[in-house]
């Protein structure tokens, strides 16, 4: 039994372990709006997950900061004067007023404006006002730094951090499928973020926004009418060629596949010949390479080394568990940030690769712009559908009722490559979406990181 | 220390007697109301008429920054915007409304442009740059209200009696949208 003094009734493994049923392909709705289970996630799942922070050239300079959050914890994500990338939750250690209250800038310190108490960038305690007329040189303020996140990692250049110290590090808590997916970024060179993060706020559970991700199923009719109008190509945004790899802690890659007649020819091309393929309209390039993938980019060579044969024709979208989508043509990252149970505020980030020429800049920025964020051809029309499937669980009948997941359950195999990778090659399905749902079934039963090690669900292998 | 909002437009000079002015200032308010009619009344396309093939559609992205940083507020022109819209995506929006499938607008929003503060701060040959003040009330299906204000600064082109929008650049009062989405034109 899980002890928190916000919730209103202790969930024990039995109670958890009911709510998906990865067997039947079932969820119980009551996940999408019960309190207690929000209090637990934010417990169990973000204050122990590692979240991402930021990218490093966010806050190239000394001083920059940006803020962001691990759960509802609001963390300053700060360069100090070593140039070390420094997490501060965002409470003053005095009362608990918010340090910072914008969300970027560069400073030399983090004052409060409640009392004055001034913090530097590494956290500690740098001064009190009426130290000496007030407190009388009693408060030892070497015990009262800010609170910082316990470990704090990158991955080429991408940040992440947890509150837990009993996490594994970074590289162990993304494994194999999770590096791939920060993969599928670097594939694209040095990169930059560009200036501005959208945001907006949708009245629907995190869950469902970061389930929608790998579903491959929504998109012919969400979008239909970006499709009609001519933004996006049907076969775009929905080949029949679809792979799935699932890792371990609940990371998972759903989408698209390269298949491997068509990754031979691929393997034939040289980096030259992959750019020069990919700088081609869709018509073009389907003339001089019919038998090629659409899907964007075509990798350069030495990208099969890092990514593995079989990862290397993951052109999915990769989910790093809990919230963290790395979205179409992978130049963009969404946050899904928790906001109570029936609120997700979506951040989206978004990079360049250094190497683009102003051309290249120009479409894919028009790209980006266009596609998502609230003004997005396509995500405009998703936020209704997310707002109404998590309302749905409010209403005390339709509660009874589980939602379904059971597309391609039981139809299909996990395959392990001779390298040992391990894909699911298919059609649509909504493997990856039951594979979020039994990976956050463990992270909510395990009191600790201990115990989650030791009980979270291994990579599946054969049928699933 | 300057707290300004930035970009300010400057003021260009706006050299006409007195009573030119009046008459123009009259016939640029009454081409924006109806404009916003158009909107309100859901005739998209009848809007888009009056879009110059030129247009530069913008919506910067604004931040909280303290009064220090506050020349970074807003994302500039080439950074990452919530519209950066050319007359080819202008017609796609306009376009998807009109689809069957465009489900962030079926039901349709019902929404009342209010426009006000109405300032004429340069003219320039046939470019005329106007300021003005948008208050966006949107009600969606049974409980939905949203509300988006924003400064706008727009360019409108004399085009025979009336105008075509070149420019429209719209500063939000907001940082975080809390809005499903931006379906609706500003």
């Amino acid at each position: 039994m899980s002890t928190d003094a916000r919730r209103g009734r202790p969930l024990g493994r039995e109670e958890i372990g009911g709510w998906f049923d990865g067997e039947k392909g079932l969820i119980d709705k009551t996940i999408y709006v019960d309190p207690d289970i929000y209090e637990l996630e934010l417990e169990r799942v973000f204050a122990r997950g590692w979240n991402f922070m930021c990218h490093e050239s966010h806050i190239p300079e000394v001083g920059d900061y940006f803020t962001n959050y691990i759960g509802e914890d609001q963390v300053i994500v700060v360069r100090d004067e070593n140039r070390a990338i420094q997490v501060l939750l965002n409470t003053c250690s005095h009362r608990g007023n918010a340090l910072c209250r914008a969300e970027m800038g560069n400073t030399k310190s983090f004052q409060c404006t409640y009392h004055g108490w001034t913090f530097g960038l590494d956290g500690k305690l740098q001064a009190v006002p009426g130290g000496a007329n007030f407190y009388r040189d009693k408060l030892d303020t070497a015990q009262w730094a800010l609170r910082k996140a316990a470990k704090v990692e990158q991955y080429k250049g991408f940040y992440f951090a947890t509150l837990d110290p009993d996490a594994p590090s970074l590289h162990d808590y993304l494994g194999e499928v999770g590096r791939i997916g920060i993969d599928q970024m670097a594939v694209h060179g040095e990169l930059v973020a560009i200036d501005g993060v959208q945001k907006n706020v949708i009245d629907c559970n995190w869950k469902i926004a970061v389930d929608n991700l790998y579903d491959w199923y929504h998109v012919n009719f969400s979008h239909r009418s970006a499709m009609r109008v001519g933004f996006v190509s049907a076969s775009v945004m929905q080949p029949m060629q679809q792979m799935v790899m699932l890792g371990e802690y609940g990371h998972a890659i759903g989408g698209p596949g390269v298949s491997p007649a068509q990754q031979e020819v691929l393997d034939g091309l040289s980096d030259e010949e992959r750019t020069r393929l990919d700088s081609l309209s869709f018509e073009e390039r389907a003339k001089l390479a019919p038998r090629i993938s659409e899907r964007r980019p075509i990798r350069p060579t030495h990208m099969k080394e890092v990514m593995g044969p079989v990862g290397m024709r993951a052109m999915g979208h990769p989910n790093i568990f809990p919230n963290l989508w790395i979205s179409t043509r992978a130049l963009q990252l969404s946050l899904r940030l928790p906001r109570g149970p029936l609120k997700t505020e979506v951040w989206w980030f978004t990079f360049m690769p250094k190497s683009y020429s102003l051309d290249q800049r120009r479409a894919m920025m028009r790209f980006m712009t266009h596609s998502f964020g609230p003004a997005g051809l396509l995500e405009q029309d998703d936020g209704e559908n997310w707002t109404y499937s998590t309302r749905a669980a409010l209403g005390r009948v339709a509660r009874r009722r589980p939602q379904n997941l059971q597309m391609g359950l039981g139809q299909d195999e996990v395959r392990e490559d001779p390298s040992g990778q391990r894909s699911i090659e298919t059609r649509v399905n909504e493997h990856a979406q039951r594979w979020h749902y039994r990976c956050w079934t463990d992270w909510l039963q395990a009191e600790s990181w201990d115990e989650l090690k030791r009980t979270r669900t291994p990579s599946p292998t054969g049928r699933i | 220390m300057s707290v300004a909002a930035p970009p300010e437009a400057p003021i260009g000079s706006v050299d006409l007697p007195l009573a030119d002015r009046m008459a123009l200032h009259f016939r640029v308010e009454q081409f924006l109301f109806h404009e916003a009619h158009l909107l309100d009344q859901r005739r998209f396309r009848d809007w888009l008429e009056l879009v110059a093939e030129d247009i530069h559609y913008w919506m910067p992205i604004r931040r909280t920054v303290t009064a220090k940083d506050i020349d970074r507020e807003f994302t500039r022109i080439g950074d990452m915007a919530y519209f950066d819209d050319d007359h080819k995506d202008l017609s796609m929006r306009v376009e998807k409304l009109y689809t069957g499938s465009s489900w962030s607008e079926d039901p349709p929003s019902r929404t009342r442009h209010f426009v006000g503060n109405v300032q004429i701060t340069a003219v320039d040959g046939d470019l005329i740059s106007v300021r003005s003040s948008l208050h966006l009330y949107r009600s969606r299906l049974e409980g939905v209200t949203d509300n988006f204000c924003a400064r706008r600064e727009d360019g409108l082109r004399r085009a025979g009696e009336g105008f075509r929008i070149a420019r429209r650049h719209i500063y939000l009062d907001h940082t975080v949208i809390h809005a499903t989405n931006l379906s609706s034109l500003f």
